[in-house]
């Protein structure tokens, strides 16, 4: 169940990163997580932002949903323009990689616009 | 027989050599000097050791500091020679912190709540066995949950990780603590089949990013093992991440063979 949602917009820009930490960090906070694993959260959405940055030539925005749980946080990346990556490159096995350890679950979903849409689940520990 | 201030020169040869100094500025007798208060150098430097800055730029810096309070100091105005050169030290120190060591200047009041944060993570780590989260830091330190995540922030902003930072208390930096070449490294190299982007990392960021993606280990649990904060983990996996994904973006120009 989604006690509530928050929405934001970031513009295409490197030193936007922080503001999505900070909004990651207060998401997490609202859903119980710890340090560390908001932490992780921010590291997760570190690499979607520097692939929409690098993907769409900083010129389309970067949309996260937080969908604020009592047992976890999603966050839906929204139209990214690229895939994360398959099996064949080596960029897109680190990213999954490293975004598989640090989420308890992704979903990559292509959309009708033509991008990806890319979801992440934390959840709260015992 | 005069007391002794150290292990090899008693109090009585050491203003005997002070005078000498200010009389003839001879360098060979600010040698002798400078050797007899390098404990006091490492001590002091040893201090400032858990800011992010290596210990041997923090024992440079304290050698100037010694070195200006030798040539400053007046042996016949009967106080000790520590008694003038800790403070002269201390000031080089803290003005080498000023000059260098913030990426970003932020306000004092935010430094020093990012200082009691710091602290307040890792008493409630080592207390409860892991991290705390934003509104159990908030209560502890009686501060709102904004701040609270102000802090956290400006906190990544202001300082610089170094994996030849000292750990807390101790000589030995964390290139030290993490070991040198481990042949679990080519596990991980081989786990992400990263064709050798690894083997152009540092080998203690590798150890680093292999206690935490194939170890699993949380960043508390790093920080427990390495004797240093949960924050600075945090920074110094950022940092590795960094590295790793720069070498991969290089090396993904080269056509890729599995």
């Amino acid at each position: 169940m989604i006690n509530d949602t928050v929405c934001i917009t970031v513009p295409p820009h490197q030193r936007m990163l922080k503001v999505v930490r900070l909004a990651t960090t207060a998401a997490a906070s609202q859903s119980g997580l710890n340090l560390d694993q908001a932490d992780d959260v921010n590291t997760a959405l570190d690499e979607l932002f520097r692939l929409s940055l690098s993907e769409s030539g900083s010129k389309r925005t970067f949309c996260l949903h937080y969908n604020i749980c009592a047992d976890r946080l999603e966050v839906l990346v929204e139209d990214i323009h690229a895939s994360i990556g398959d099996k064949t490159s080596k960029v897109g096995r680190y990213r999954r990689f490293i975004i598989d350890k640090v989420v308890d679950r992704f979903e990559e979903r292509s959309n009708t616009k033509g991008g990806f849409d890319i979801l992440l689940v934390k959840f709260m520990s015992d | 027989m005069a007391k002794r201030t150290h292990t090899t020169l008693s109090r009585d040869e050491i203003n005997s050599l002070f005078l000498n100094y200010r009389d003839n500025r001879d360098s060979e007798i600010k040698n002798v000097l400078v050797g007899a208060y390098m404990d006091l150098v490492h001590s002091l430097a040893r201090r400032f050791a858990n800011r992010g800055e290596p210990l041997d730029d923090l024992v440079q810096v304290a050698s100037m500091g010694l070195l200006k309070a030798i040539d400053r100091f007046d042996p016949e105005r009967n106080v000790q020679f520590t008694t003038y050169a800790v403070p002269t030290i201390i000031g080089e120190l803290r003005r080498y912190f000023r000059d260098r060591s913030s990426a970003i200047r932020v306000p004092r009041g935010l430094r020093e709540r990012s200082h009691m944060l710091n602290t307040a993570i890792q008493k409630f780590s080592q207390e409860n066995g892991r991290s705390p989260n934003v509104s159990e830091i908030a209560s502890v330190l009686g501060i709102r949950e904004e701040d609270v995540i102000e802090c956290l922030e400006s906190n990544e902003a202001t300082m610089i990780a170094s994996l030849d930072t000292t750990s807390e208390g101790g000589d030995l930096s964390l290139l030290d603590m993490m070991g040198g070449e481990d042949k679990t490294l080519k596990l991980l190299d081989e786990r992400l089949s990263l064709a050798g982007a690894m083997s152009n990392l540092d080998s203690r960021e590798q150890n680093l990013l292999y206690l935490r993606f194939i170890e699993g280990l949380s960043q508390t649990e790093i920080a427990d093992r390495l004797n240093i904060s949960q924050m600075h983990v945090s920074r110094l996996l950022r940092r590795s991440l960094q590295s790793l994904r720069q070498n991969l973006t290089t090396s993904s120009r080269e056509p890729y063979t599995s």
